[in-house]
């Protein structure tokens, strides 16, 4: 079993409460399955007796997980919980165990092809190639990334052979990406190919503008939880004109709304939908502060359940303060 | 309850609750009911780890309002169902545990701060919240709770009044029971009341105090006012090597005796500086060690730390200067975190005990000779952590690195450190606990550490929760029973 691979974490996470209060879908169900501990303990009861890898309960309490490694970051010793449940969904799906309801978006995210236009000696791979004039295009879905969250590492393989190929092909020697997701997946995926994450890129190409406005950055789960990636998007953000302000109380919650599991609201609209009342109670004016985040997701999300969000992406504020 | 469980009454009662809370709110799966099922209490810890089988609740329910509390406790007490009120689930002692099965009342949907008064200098909030996020959002509008126990992270504010909690700066800010203005409580039979908004006053007997510490035992506690205060200008610390823990004693007790106002105490005993002292914070040295702070304007500060730092020195010390003590502070949460914190398959407790100055060292000594003379396979350490004007708490601890395999044997073993520990530690003038509660692990201690005053909190129970449906079975009261 995968999860066998992780009893370190087993044995860390199973009686610890020191980061429950980071658990974004805790914070909103307040269930205690939704803790790192809760599913910890599961897990480690799937551990000590395989059979009950078939309790459906289990089953989906693993994937109602938003795997936002927020809990990871916070712990000393940053014990690995988002892993843990990455492994158990490997051995559920590994033993046919997934939900329908998994299995059947699984299938669609398995139906992908990429395709590469434009000119230029970079690649980019994301939704505003305004923004990257000297650059081809790369289109097509998610590179694999959404397979291997749910736990499909074959298909997962699979669909990233077809954008690696894609890739290679375009004979580009930098991939510049924009959804986090996507950038985390594909960082170390190339032997002879730069891999680069927008904000980065943005940021040495420089960006002046005269632009003084007020926002709030939200984290992206995948830049700062995963990769430690804090000062990119936020020195392009200033370098940009904005005034960055600190979002809600703290800055170690994440508010990304369930970007870790790439495809959350596909699965769990109702708790996405609670996640983005979560973003909107804890802004300061909700109705008229402009809100930054580095991923396209959390956009989608937010405008989706609340349209009165004032959010845009990294990509389009550097476009608008180009624009001014 | 179990016997229902399978029953056509397990939907008839799940139903009765399902509308007053709404569907979305009551939960009934393996996954919530397994962890609602063990807390930070050793034993159920050791008898999951030993794949033995918890009891769960029944229905794990999470009220709105005092209004649906009141509404759940009326339908408990029609059917004789135990209520347990939980909170974060980080006590360490079983208060929170469901030990007959039945409502599972989980308050964190409870989690709002109605309102924060600046004149006063306090907030009103309802006490399903995280503490951290409470911590968080009182900043935000430029004030500090200073409760800021290492378990800010894991519990509830209604955890921390349940069992008298305190925080690392209790020295200077008090415990939970010095925090506490007054409370709102849903009594066990149903009726939301309010305690007397000040916490000074002269009308009779106090019954917020009264429901402080109760452990759910006597009510459901749902709002709190508690004070707030400014952030300081200056907060500095300073740490200091003694040879023996009896001379940082001295040292301590002299500097709280001089009413000097530090805002934190804690003196570590020499195996406890040996072992942990040296694994979390790297100062590898011999002796006792003995840190300190003071907060507030930075010329008091300078002063009163200059005042403490003379009463150390008059003592044979080694001045580890302020680095080695903001070091403390920095990584003060450290200690609690895997791996640093003691893990199965150890047995481990802490034996929570607090005295005056004149006392504590013997209780010290009462329980170090205790185990050292009973349970040669324990290890023994101790520091000293909530200072007072005349005495302090010791949090003592034993660890056992490999206690026996069979579940039963292990926790007969525990019960058995526990009870020669804690008893030798009530004869040397001991009280237990400071700030753990009493809950599952300490009840049989009740009667001989109250003596004949013990009635006195059973006829309060049996008068306040006639059918016993209040987290039976815990502080030491009649359990649930078949």
């Amino acid at each position: 079993m995968n999860i066998k691979k992780c009893i370190d974490a087993i044995n860390a996470c199973r009686f610890c409460f020191m980061c429950r209060h980071l658990d974004p879908v805790g914070n909103v169900t307040f269930n205690e399955s939704d803790t790192p501990r809760g599913r910890a303990l599961i897990i480690d009861k799937i551990r000590m007796d395989r059979e009950n890898l078939n309790n459906q309960d289990f089953i989906n309490t693993m994937y109602k997980s938003a795997l936002s490694a927020a809990n990871r970051y916070h712990c000393v010793s940053h014990y690995d919980e988002a892993g843990l449940v990455l492994a158990v969904r490997k051995d559920i799906v590994e033993a046919g165990l997934a939900p329908e309801a998994v299995k059947k978006l699984a299938k669609e995210l398995e139906h992908v092809d990429f395709k590469v236009e434009g000119k230029g000696s970079n690649l980019y791979f994301g939704e505003m190639p305004e923004l990257y004039p000297d650059s081809k295009l790369i289109s097509g879905g998610d590179p694999g990334k959404a397979l291997e969250v749910l736990g499909f590492t074959n298909e997962s393989k699979n669909v990233f052979e077809k954008f690696k190929k894609a890739v290679i092909n375009s004979k580009c020697e930098t991939l510049i990406v924009a959804e986090p997701s996507s950038y985390d997946f594909l960082k170390n995926k190339f032997d002879n190919i730069k891999v680069i994450h927008s904000s980065e890129y943005l940021l040495s190409a420089g960006v002046n503008s005269q632009t003084q406005s007020k926002a709030y950055y939200l984290d992206s789960d995948y830049l700062k939880n995963y990769n430690d990636n804090l000062k990119a998007p936020r020195e392009l953000l200033e370098s940009a004109g904005y005034k960055l302000a600190m979002f809600g109380t703290n800055q170690e919650e994440s508010y990304s709304v369930g970007e870790g599991a790439v495809v959350y609201d596909k699965l769990y609209p109702e708790l996405a939908k609670k996640l983005a009342e979560r973003v909107w109670e804890q802004a300061d004016n909700p109705e008229t502060d402009l809100i930054i985040t580095a991923s396209s997701y959390t956009k989608s999300i937010l405008k989706k359940y609340n349209p009165a969000f004032n959010v845009i992406t990294v990509e389009e504020a550097v476009l608008k303060a180009k624009g001014n | 309850m179990p016997t229902v469980q399978k029953s056509y009454m397990y939907e008839m009662i799940r139903s009765e609750l399902a509308w007053v809370v709404g569907e979305e709110h009551i939960q009934t799966t393996d996954s919530d009911k397994l962890g609602h099922s063990i807390d930070y209490y050793w034993v159920p810890e050791l008898w999951h780890d030993r794949g033995e089988k918890l009891t769960p609740p029944d229905f794990i329910v999470h009220p709105a309002t005092a209004k649906e509390v009141s509404e759940i406790l009326k339908i408990a007490n029609t059917h004789n169902i135990p209520v347990i009120p939980w909170g974060g689930g980080s006590g360490s002692q079983g208060g929170a545990l469901p030990i007959y099965g039945g409502i599972m009342l989980d308050m964190k949907r409870m989690n709002k701060v109605l309102s924060i008064d600046p004149v006063s200098m306090t907030t009103t909030v309802e006490v399903g919240i995280n503490t951290q996020h409470l911590e968080w959002e009182i900043e935000k509008a430029g004030y500090s709770t200073m409760h800021l126990p290492a378990s800010i992270a894991c519990a509830t504010l209604g955890g921390f009044i349940a069992h008298r909690g305190t925080g690392v700066l209790s020295t200077k800010y008090g415990k939970m029971e010095d925090m506490i203005m007054s409370l709102e409580v849903v009594t066990p039979t149903g009726e939301i009341i309010n305690t007397l908004p000040v916490p000074r006053h002269a009308s009779g007997p106090d019954l917020t105090q009264m429901f402080l510490g109760s452990e759910g035992t006597l009510g459901v506690v749902t709002k709190a006012t508690m004070k707030i205060h400014p952030i300081p200008e200056s907060r500095k610390f300073h740490a200091f090597l003694f040879k023996t823990m009896h001379d940082a004693m001295v040292a301590g007790s002299r500097i709280m005796t001089s009413r000097l106002r530090p805002c934190v105490i804690r003196l570590y005993d020499e195996p406890e500086t040996a072992k942990l002292i040296k694994k979390v914070l790297g100062i590898d040295k011999q002796g006792a060690y003995l840190v300190f702070g003071f907060d507030g304007y930075e010329k008091m500060v300078d002063l009163e730390m200059e005042q403490a730092c003379e009463i150390c020195k008059t003592l044979e010390h080694e001045d580890l200067g302020t680095e080695m003590g903001q070091s403390w502070w920095d990584n003060r949460y450290k200690f609690f975190y895997p791996p640093y914190m003691f893990h199965m398959p150890q047995a481990f407790g802490t034996l929570d005990t607090v005295a005056t100055f004149s006392n504590i060292e013997k209780v010290y000594w009462a329980m170090k000779n205790t185990i050292k003379e009973n349970f040669p396979q324990a290890t023994f350490i101790g520091h000293f952590s909530h200072w007072y004007e005349w005495g302090c708490m010791l949090y003592a601890r034993f660890i056992i690195d490999e206690p026996p395999k069979d579940p039963h044997e292990a926790i007969a073993l525990y019960n058995k450190i526990w009870d020669m520990a804690i008893r030798a530690a009530i004869k040397e003038g001991g009280v237990i606990n400071e700030h753990h509660g009493v809950g599952l692990k300490l009840g049989r201690i009740m009667k001989d550490l109250y003596g004949p005053a013990y009635k006195v909190l059973q006829d309060i129970k049996k008068v306040m929760d006639p059918n016993n449906i209040m987290n039976p079975g815990k502080m030491g009261f009649q359990g649930k029973g078949a």
